[in-house]
């Protein structure tokens, strides 16, 4: 694979240029406000990210790299898909209808065994540090400055801590929303005693302290405040949005199981505005049964997530979405006692589709065992570099902080150029 | 003023004794020039100051009876004298455990050291006004072995001994500069970041490392004798190699090698201690003289926690393209403190008495929105977790109400000295405090930021949604969680008003804000309390009380 | 006959003595096994493994035949009375037909049994019909003379885990990944009862999966009775902290008589095996998590066992030989192994498979 330099003195040049102008703007304005510069050149296209997060590793031999009939491949077959020459798991039978609406990376090397590194390592790009998750970067660069919605939510039925909602130094604004499965999220509905005309009078009283409080003061803060306000209203506003509002048809496509209403609040959440919607799905932590387990879980995934990825392509909303199926990491060629396979960060997969992904790509291959990658060996430094060009950022920019000089991306590594439209 | 600010920097280092040191610093800002008083705010007036001042040093905002007996003082010195009250209360200590608690460990979870102890001994450094250095060199040099000095080692111990994490957070916190990216290569976009700047702090803690006492369980820092710090640069493939040095000071090269290394030899059952310590010269090292960063930061910080941003912000980034606004002011502030021994005290005292600190956060005029960067207007600080969670408790009475029963419990124990325990400061303090700490976590894990602390205002939907409907809230608002609701409901307007803006806002309403809380009240007949509440309500969620102005 | 339906009168009970069981032989195969079984005639022990083919050892000279036909692993086999036929299902749902006598067996017929894993099979008394069940959710019959099926049941909501023939030929019991059991009747072709197994499977929390299901399914020789092998009290599936459990249920009232679980409760895994003794006792073969196995021997009228033999490797697979004085167990270090349930005797000594010659895999 090709050496990416990272730092050439070209690229030194230019990011210390971006980093003067900022510096300069910092020390000129008030200097702790976001500029939102990035923002502003994207805001008409509308562009989001949907992510859906296998929780406790996937195993790429059940999944996106099967290997039947060898020594690691366990019982399952491969299955042609819509793709000619492109085989994936038959636990994913409906997926692989669709695959050519999907990519295949077969070829992540992250060297970590460990659940949260390797989760904070797909989420950041970076495998130390404070840096924001992908779902926060997109919620600061991609959100509609309009949108009452926050802009990373994350759909899930158990806690992942998240420090800061992975918002790291781009602020509380941007860190996700976690929402525990479809339960509104906590303090939605005004106090007892407090109906809507109540509610409003006492909003109204507070906005006219803020009127007068505002005079001849700096409006940075004040207005950021307000804007939290906005957002909580808007949220109350659609409290509906989180309750059972789903169709009897939607249930019948979906399912009426957890996962099929979480697939099904992520596309009207991304269809209000998110900027990403992060839906995870628990249980692929198989150290033991993993094939009884790979069947359960990915029988109960498959399909709830094509008919999402079929209603987004039909509402045209596909080509501005960027779908990223992942995990933490892949799991072990070598079946244990147990039935089970365990942590393996060594030779695994993600599949992506949509907003500016190739569709029917696979990228790499792991070797006939799967023991190791073969060719094309990536990070999730590159994957994180190619979610946010895929979505139209340019991740080797620096981040809109005045004062700051943060590379967006990893400055060590680049996007998967040829997976990229 | 470029001319001027150079004279005050050259004449300050010599005669800062006779003159006291806020008035050079509101001379380094700019006050007395002309340009300067042009754009300058007016001073802030009694009420807001008082306000503000309780804030920042005693981390709520004043009773409505405190706010109210400052004002009614008619002596020139009062302000003066508050300041000096203040610093001396039992609540300021709490004040600065919070923040440095904050400042040191980011929030961090508690891993080998009760948060309880470490902030408890933060409170004890603070209420004895310890030196800043002192506090610096007990918490790079103790162990862990010892109990009386084992909470000082959380800065290190609850950072699992990482070296990376270690030496990332020594440059950010005590030198003011972010070495992260240096790690690897020198920084790709700021000068004068070195691979070696890291490297060099690396290499006096890379030998430490977490022992577990595989009896007690217990963890304390082990060292080596052995293990040198090479670096590479992933760029440059260029390598070298350090010793222990602090950014460009000079290596403080190892000792002959003696012929026994080790006072305890390294064994999987003993923590090994050599006979030099790389570690222990860390201490010295950082707080030594010649470690002009060392002083620069913490007056930096000091200044930002009274002002509202660095002198050089962010914080932890101090390089060549990012100086200081005004260098001078911050080389004066840096080196006072150092000849006055690191006096914290002392230092917030001179900036609380500058007129700087004591400006409006209004602009006057058509001032430019932008020369609050240059401390010509006082800047909107918002609350930290802590503060709005007392202020809150204090402007609902709460705090008021909850002493009362915890004295009338105390003395109904009968224990022998309770009745003059209970006018005990300190006694008040920390009981309050105990009863009440739970509320106070509640909104650090709300409102508080773990990781890396920046100056930035940010506010999300979960905070508004719990503001706006959250159940702690509520019960301090209804008449029978605070006093404030059941007080005012007991009053009419004027005095309801008068009542209600003292309480909230520290400061007698203006004639408009009468009218229009006034006609609020006439708006809603029917239902007076329910009233009441929604105002009390709609002022705590208000900008004049989510920000320190 | 059958091996399950032994006569109890083949018994030498002066030779019995399961508290002195120990190894006999050893078949050793490269990799893990998932299934074994012998043949009634005691000829020949069969293994499953974690590829798809079949290990054929005659337990006489230990001589090895692998036979190539499965594209998956092969979950169940079961062999006609007189030996000369097996039969094998693996998770690709394919049951193959193979004659042992011939040298390099090919599948004689190959029956495409289910759609996704089946996962059990078995002949039916008269010999003429095999019973599958698989990941479809359908229980099916097939007649082995023409390869068609004979009855398609679907009822079970989840996996179907096992299935099997009660002695006297007229019905048939399964059980699903929920514990879920169903009675099919053959002369009507109707499903017969539902019997509530749910003490078998598990919802682990954390994870948001089920576990469950038989891993073994054997009745009496009477009729009397059956016996479910699998799991009970999900902790943490996902590691394996599970116990192994085997209930007996009562074939006349359909109600459960007896779970039996471990004694001292450290072993945390699942139970593969299941067999009725004829002098009246069960033996359970346990897979524990670490990688260990045991054997258990309970009396249905005790509560604790009488005797618990440690194995050297988690056991995947149980068997009882037609002499009712040894059984044959798959384990997952790619051995099958054969313990007598007797003193030794000087002439004991377990025997290598060196003798096996190598078959090309």
């Amino acid at each position: 694979m090709r050496r990416n330099q990272g730092c050439n003195p070209l690229e030194h040049e230019m990011a210390r240029r971006r980093f003067l102008t900022s510096t300069v703007a910092g020390a000129a304005g008030i200097g702790l406000v976001d500029t939102h510069a990035q923002a502003d050149q994207l805001k008409h296209q509308q562009k989001r990210i949907l992510q859906v997060f296998l929780q406790g590793g996937v195993s790429q031999l059940e999944s996106w790299d099967p290997k039947p009939g060898t020594v690691h491949g366990g019982p399952f077959q491969a299955i042609p898909t819509s793709v000619p020459g492109i085989h994936i798991s038959e636990l994913l039978p409906n997926i692989a209808q669709r695959m050519h609406l999907l990519s295949i990376v077969r070829s992540i090397n992250i060297k970590i065994n460990d659940h949260e590194q390797g989760r904070q390592f797909m989420e950041k790009g970076r495998r130390v540090g404070q840096f924001p998750y992908v779902g926060a970067v997109a919620s600061k660069y991609l959100a509609t400055p309009n949108s009452n919605l926050p802009g990373y939510v994350h759909v899930s039925s158990r806690g992942l801590s998240d420090v800061a909602g992975g918002a790291a130094f781009l602020g509380a604004k941007h860190g996700q929303l976690k929402l525990e499965g479809i339960k509104p999220p906590g303090n939605l509905s005004a106090p007892a005693g407090i109906d809507a005309v109540a509610d409003a009078s006492r909003d109204k009283l507070r906005l006219q302290f803020n009127q007068r409080f505002a005079d001849r003061r700096s409006k940075a803060m004040t207005e950021a405040y307000d804007a939290s306000y906005d957002q909580a209203a808007g949220l109350m506003e659609r409290r509906a949005m989180f309750e059972g509002t789903a169709s009897k048809k939607d249930l019948e496509r979906y399912g009426t199981h957890d996962f099929g209403r979480y697939c099904l609040l992520a596309r009207t959440l991304l269809e209000n505005g998110a900027a990403c919607v992060k839906v995870t799905h628990h249980g692929y932590d198989s150290h033991a049964e993993n094939f009884n387990f790979h069947l359960e879980q990915l029988g109960e995934f498959d399909r709830p997530f094509c008919m999402l990825l079929d209603d987004l392509e039909t509402r045209g909303m596909l080509e501005s979405t960027l779908v990223v199926i992942y995990s933490e990491f892949g799991r072990t060629p070598k079946v244990n006692v147990r039935y089970g396979r365990d942590h393996w960060g060594t030779a695994w997969s993600i599949a992506l589709g949509g907003c500016g992904i190739q569709p029917g790509a696979v990228i790499g291959s792991t070797n006939e065992t799967g023991t190791e990658v073969a060719d094309r060996e990536v990070d999730a430094s590159h994957l994180f570099h190619t979610y946010l060009q895929a979505v139209g950022l340019d991740s080797t920019a620096e981040h809109d902080l005045p004062g700051r000089s943060i590379p967006i991306g990893d400055p060590a590594t680049e996007s998967i150029q040829e997976l990229l439209v | 003023m470029l001319i001027s600010l150079t004279m005050i920097a050259c004449s300050a280092a010599s005669s800062v004794a006779d003159t006291p040191l806020h008035k050079w610093v509101d001379m380094a800002v700019g006050m007395g020039s002309v340009g300067f008083e042009n754009v300058a705010a007016d001073d802030a007036g009694d009420a807001a100051f008082a306000r503000r001042l309780y804030l920042d040093l005693t981390g709520m905002i004043p009773s409505a009876e405190q706010a109210r007996r400052f004002l009614a003082d008619r002596s020139t010195d009062k302000r003066a004298r508050l300041i000096d009250q203040l610093l001396t209360s039992p609540q300021y200590a709490r004040r600065m455990q919070y923040e440095f608690d904050t400042m040191l460990m980011e929030r961090r979870p508690d891993k080998h050291i009760k948060s309880d102890e470490w902030r408890n001994y933060l409170r004890q450094s603070f209420a004895q006004n310890k030196p800043w250095d002192q506090l610096v060199s007990e918490m790079l040099t103790a162990d862990g072995t010892d109990e009386k000095t084992r909470p000082a080692a959380r800065f290190l111990l609850d950072r699992e001994m990482k070296t990376d994490t270690m030496t990332r957070d020594l440059g950010r916190i005590f030198l003011g500069r972010d070495l992260q990216c240096a790690q690897c290569h020198d920084h790709p976009n700021i000068e004068g970041y070195l691979q070696r700047h890291y490297h060099g702090l690396a290499a006096f803690l890379n030998r430490s490392y977490l022992f577990t006492d595989p009896k007690s369980k217990q963890t304390s820092i082990g060292e080596k004798a052995e293990g040198a710090v090479k670096f590479t640069s992933v760029f440059t493939s260029e390598s070298d190699e350090t010793a222990p040095r602090l950014l460009d000071l000079p290596p403080i090269e190892d000792p002959p090698a003696a012929e026994e290394p080790y006072t305890v030899k390294p064994d999987k059952k003993v923590r090994s201690v050599p006979v030099y310590s790389r570690r222990l010269q860390l201490a010295a090292a950082m707080t030594d003289p010649a470690n002009v960063a060392f002083r620069r930061n913490i007056a930096n910080r000091l200044w930002a926690l009274m002002m509202g941003r660095g002198i050089v912000e962010p914080l932890d980034m101090w390089h060549a393209e990012n100086p200081p606004l005004r260098p001078a002011l911050l080389d004066l502030l840096a080196d006072t403190l150092a000849d006055h021994d690191y006096d914290i005290r002392y230092l917030l005292r001179e900036l609380a008495l500058t007129k700087t600190y004591q400006q409006s956060s209004q602009y006057n005029g058509d001032a430019e929105d932008s020369d609050a960067a240059h401390f010509a207007v006082s800047m909107l600080k918002p609350l930290s977790p802590e503060q709005l969670a007392w202020s809150m408790m204090q402007a609902t009475s709460l705090t008021e109400t909850t002493l009362k029963d915890l004295k009338a419990k105390h003395l109904a124990a009968g224990t022998e000295d309770a009745e003059k325990q209970i006018d005990d400061p300190l006694w008040q303090e920390e009981t309050l405090h105990n009863a009440l700490k739970a509320h106070v976590d509640t909104f650090a894990g709300l409102f508080g930021v773990v990781g890396i602390q920046t100056s930035r205002f940010d506010a999300s939907a979960d905070q508004a949604l719990f503001v706006r409907n959250g159940a702690a809230l509520q019960s301090w608002i209804a008449s029978g969680g605070g006093q404030l609701t059941s007080r005012l409901n007991m009053l009419q307007p004027p005095d309801l008003i008068d009542e209600f803006y003292f309480s909230v806002f520290s400061r007698p309403p203006a004639i408009g804000e009468i009218h229009f809380v006034t006609q609020f009240l006439e708006q809603q007949p029917d239902d007076r309390e329910s009233a009441i509440r929604k105002l009390v309500w709609a002022a705590l969620s208000s900008a004049e009380f989510r920000f320190n102005h | 006959m059958n091996a399950d339906i032994a006569d109890k009168n083949t018994i030498d009970r002066n030779l019995l003595d399961v508290t002195q069981s120990h190894q006999v032989a050893e078949f050793k195969h490269e990799i893990a096994l998932t299934t074994l079984r012998v043949d009634p005639t005691d000829r020949f022990v069969a293994a499953g493994a974690e590829d798809p083919d079949v290990q054929l050892w005659e337990l006489a000279s230990s001589e090895r035949r692998t036979l190539k036909g499965h594209k998956s692993w092969v979950r169940s086999i079961d062999f006609s009375a007189d030996g000369n036929r097996m039969f094998t299902a693996c998770w690709g749902g394919i049951v193959n037909v193979w004659d042992t006598s011939q040298s390099e067996p090919k599948p004689l017929r190959t029956i495409h049994a289910h759609k996704g894993a089946a996962r059990f099979v078995r002949v039916s008394p008269d010999g003429q019909q095999l019973a599958t069940c698989g990941n479809d959710l359908r229980v099916k019959v097939w007649n082995i003379g023409d390869g068609k099926i004979v009855h398609e049941f679907s009822g079970h909501e989840r996996h179907v885990y096992g299935v099997s023939f009660h002695p006297d030929g007229t019905h048939l019991v399964s059980q699903d990944l929920m514990g879920g059991i169903n009675v099919w009747d053959l002369q009507s072709g109707k499903h017969k009862q539902s019997i509530d197994g749910s003490v078998m499977t598990g919802y682990d929390k954390k994870f948001a999966a089920d576990m469950g299901g038989s891993r073994d399914l054997q009745f009496k020789a009477d009729g009397s009775q059956w016996a479910s092998a699998g799991i009970t009290k999900v902790t943490n599936s996902f590691a394996g902290v599970q116990d192994p459990i085997v209930v007996l249920f009562d074939w006349t009232t359909g109600k459960e008589i007896k779970q039996i679980k471990s004694d001292d409760n450290n072993v945390k895994g699942i139970a593969w095996g299941v067999r009725f003794h004829p002098d009246n006792f069960v033996i359970t073969a346990v897979a524990d998590r670490s990688g260990k196995g045991e054997l258990w021997f309970y009396r249905p009228e005790e509560e604790k066992a009488f005797h618990t033999m440690k194995l050297p490797s988690a056991a995947r697979g149980l068997d009882l030989l037609s002499d009712n004085l040894r059984v044959a167990v798959a384990h997952a270090d790619g051995h099958a192994r054969i313990y007598r349930m007797t003193a030794k005797r000087p002439a004991d000594t377990t025997t290598p498979a060196k003798a096996a010659p190598e078959t090309a895999k």
